[in-house]
């Protein structure tokens, strides 16, 4: 079995130009996806020699993305930006990170804290979601004392409200509890922080050098017509979705409770999808409306994911497109039906501005009305701790993240900016190197924002096509039991070798990780002898070998992000002007051919 | 001639083939072995310098068919080695001296029986340079 060392030398190195496979450039955390997907297609086919393989994998995600084990199971915005998507469907990033996630379960437990001395300032962190927890365990690794202040009792932010069929309850807490164990940070639940005598100056004189904020978006938001507030969002049988998947993660909602009833859902997002789902599990017949027209290329196209809707739509769930709503009716302070207009348009130049046709209305029974049209963040608390500026607005650097109003206030997450989970994971990283460069006296803003190009797909003969994603099929899948199988090792292996390996060996280095190679050789050409046919520029797959003009002729080049040294080009040419710089091989031939003995 | 053992070259693919033994253990067990990053980086005059070194047999091993981790290395090698096989006898070598294998072996165990394979097949030829010369004279104009 290969043993991977991990040099720390496969990051994406500051140079002029640099490129980065489109994956890599796509991931907030800009996590080494190439990397894993070569070390995963290299995995013995016995399960049970895989199995240390896999965990050493884990290993090295795991130090750069402690949460790695939820991404498996929620994220795939790498997929998004994948060079296979248009020969084949892209490379099922996600499902290969959570078939680590599924192996690596009990080694995250067994994990030993980080072999750090704190011996830097206190940090205090608001919120325990992504960005607070990355922000955390950065923090640490740099010796920081850091405190997380949560107002639930426990971690996990928004996470909480991802249903467990989509992410089991158990992946999240091992990873979260474990990620505060890991870097050893304290953790004060149920510290509601704005509230009482928890003001941020308070942390202040607790000693707390810096704060982080990343309090997330608990506020729902509340439904409207035109500019006006839908009256009825107070009856009995009229609530948020966020409230509802906040309760139902808790185990505070019993089966079948919505056993025998109507729900309406509205709102055309994924949160929105995940509430009618998850109520589709409580037994409610549930009818999903929104805004937006079912074709996602349209302007008005729904925003929710494909799968999103095409799993809803399997369970049985309604969706009523185009629809909004302009009243809410009760009988007795009873919830009762809808009153719902066409939606002609629903973004114009100036954006957000729904058009309805008041002719084409059509009323909806229910019993149960969920209003899922976005959240936001507790504004009273951030006006009361003065970090709004005068229009309103968070008063924040998008850079540094360190508010306008107080240095020594850093705010990210989704209360900044609401996004992907990974978004927010990221803006825990940026915090924690402006706290880091805040508390040592560096220069904020230097060397921050690099800038990549995506490397294009190599040109090759046969370009695979994606394996399906296996679910329960939907008769059997109401329940909240995960509902989309993983891939088995033999599955998991095929579907790695499938990448095409896009990105620079720099970023890579799986082949020197675990020992094929020793170093990245380099392709030199001999302009003398290059007579400028050009062949190595049709051989070479990334388009490394390329031409230039030279004192009235041509000669070949070879860009060295691009080139991955396989040596095709070597072999190619006829005049032999290219040879390839730290390379065993020649060597090792005329070790072996001194041997034969002619 | 029944105790001419063939010395056979033996390339092979580093991302198809023995990953996952130690090189040391591996180059213990076959003779003459070069591991390559990929066999696209093989080329006729490799094999026809190994002949000329004394190799009685040059085998070489690359990733399944639509594996290369470098695209289509081992597609190339296959051209080159299957056109190099055509050439040889012109030049009174038996093409059964050279042989390409595109297949999977993470543990690298079958190399040896592949090399003795192919020994075993070479032997009745004898070395090389004895026999096909003096059978098969190569045509002049």
């Amino acid at each position: 079995m290969w043993k991977t060392v991990n040099t720390g030398a496969a990051r994406a190195e500051e140079a002029l130009k640099q490129f980065l496979p489109p994956c890599q450039l796509k991931c907030p955390i800009n996590e080494d996806i190439q990397r894993t997907n070569v070390l995963i297609s290299m995995l013995p086919l016995d399960p049970e020699g895989a199995r240390e393989g896999i965990c050493q994998i884990g290993d090295y995600l795991h130090e750069r993305n402690p949460l790695f084990t939820v991404c498996g199971y929620v994220c795939g915005l790498c997929e998004l930006e994948c060079n296979y998507q248009a020969k084949g469907g892209s490379i099922r990033r996600r499902l290969l990170k959570r078939f680590i996630s599924d192996a690596y379960m009990d080694r995250i437990r067994e994990k030993e804290e980080i072999n750090v001395e704190k011996t830097k300032e206190d940090v205090a962190i608001v919120g325990g979601g992504p960005a607070g927890l990355m922000c955390a365990y950065d923090l640490s690794r740099r010796g920081y004392r850091v405190t997380i202040f949560e107002t639930s009792d426990r971690l996990g932010g928004a996470l909480w409200l991802i249903p467990h069929y989509r992410l089991p309850e158990d992946v999240l807490t091992t990873a979260v509890n474990n990620l505060v164990r890991i870097c050893e940070a304290d953790v004060k639940y149920n510290a509601r922080i704005g509230e009482g005598k928890y003001s941020l100056d308070k942390l202040r004189k607790d000693g707390f050098k810096a704060v982080f904020i990343a309090k997330g978006t608990p506020m729902p938001r509340i439904l409207t017509y035109g500019r006006e507030k839908v009256e009825g969002q107070e009856l009995s049988g009229v609530m948020y979705g966020q409230t509802f998947l906040y309760e139902v993660s808790h185990g505070n909602i019993q089966p079948n409770y919505f056993g025998g009833k109507k729900i309406i859902v509205i709102g055309g997002g994924n949160v929105a999808f995940d509430v009618a789902r998850t109520a589709r599990r409580l037994c409610g017949e549930t009818t999903l409306v929104c805004l937006e027209c079912e074709d996602k290329c349209s302007k008005d196209g729904i925003p929710a994911d494909e799968e999103e809707i095409k799993g809803a739509w399997e369970e049985g769930v309604q969706i009523v497109y185009s629809r909004g709503v302009r009243r809410i009716m009760g009988k007795g302070g009873k919830f009762q039906r809808i009153e719902c207009p066409h939606c002609a348009s629903v973004f114009d130049e100036t954006g957000f501005n729904p058009v309805f046709d008041s002719t084409d209305i059509v009323n909806i029974d229910g019993d149960v009305l969920m209003i899922t049209v976005g959240q936001g963040p507790d504004r009273s608390f951030l006006q009361k701790e003065n970090l709004l500026d005068d229009r309103g607005r968070l008063a924040v650097d998008p850079l540094t993240l360190q508010s306008l109003n107080k240095d020594w206030v850093f705010i990210g997450g989704d209360v900044r900016k609401i996004g992907f989970m990974v978004e927010a994971m990221h803006e825990g990283l940026v915090a924690a190197e402006s706290i880091e460069r805040h508390l040592r006296g560096l220069d904020m803003r230097a060397g921050r924002k690099r800038e990549y190009e995506p490397q294009d797909i190599p040109f090759r003969r046969i370009y695979k096509h994606e394996p399906e994603v296996v679910w329960i099929p939907p008769e059997k899948r109401l329940h909240f039991q995960l509902f989309e199988r993983g891939f088995t090792l033999k599955e998991a292996i095929e579907e790695a070798k499938r990448c095409a390996r896009c990105g620079p060996c720099v970023s890579c280095k799986a082949c020197l990780a675990i020992g094929i190679q020793h170093s990245l050789p380099v392709v030199e050409v001999n302009e003398e002898t290059c007579s400028g046919c050009g062949i190595c520029t049709s051989i070479c797959y990334y388009g490394s070998a390329q031409w230039r003009f030279k004192d009235g002729g041509t000669v070949s080049t070879t860009d060295t992000f691009r080139c991955k040294a396989c040596g095709m080009c070597v072999v190619a040419c006829p005049s032999q002007a290219r040879r390839m710089i730290g390379d065993p091989m020649d060597t090792r031939i005329q070790e072996v051919f001194s041997t034969l003995g002619a | 001639m029944t105790t001419f053992e063939p010395k056979i070259v033996c390339f092979s693919c580093n991302f198809g083939w023995g990953y996952l033994t130690d090189p040391e253990v591996r180059e213990m067990q076959i003779k003459h072995w070069i591991p390559v990053v990929c066999s696209g980086k093989i080329d006729a005059t490799h094999i026809l310098k190994a002949f000329r070194s004394g190799a009685d047999g040059v085998l070489i091993l690359g990733c399944v068919d639509g594996d290369c981790h470098f695209q289509d290395g081992n597609y190339q090698t296959r051209k080159k080695v299957q056109l190099l096989q055509r050439v040889l006898p012109s030049f009174g070598i038996d093409p059964r001296r050279v042989r390409i294998e595109l297949s999977l072996d993470p543990e690298g165990n079958s190399i040896r029986k592949i090399v003795e394979d192919m020994g075993r097949d070479l032997r009745p030829m004898g070395p090389l340079g004895m026999k096909e010369i003096s059978a098969k004279p190569v045509a002049t104009r």
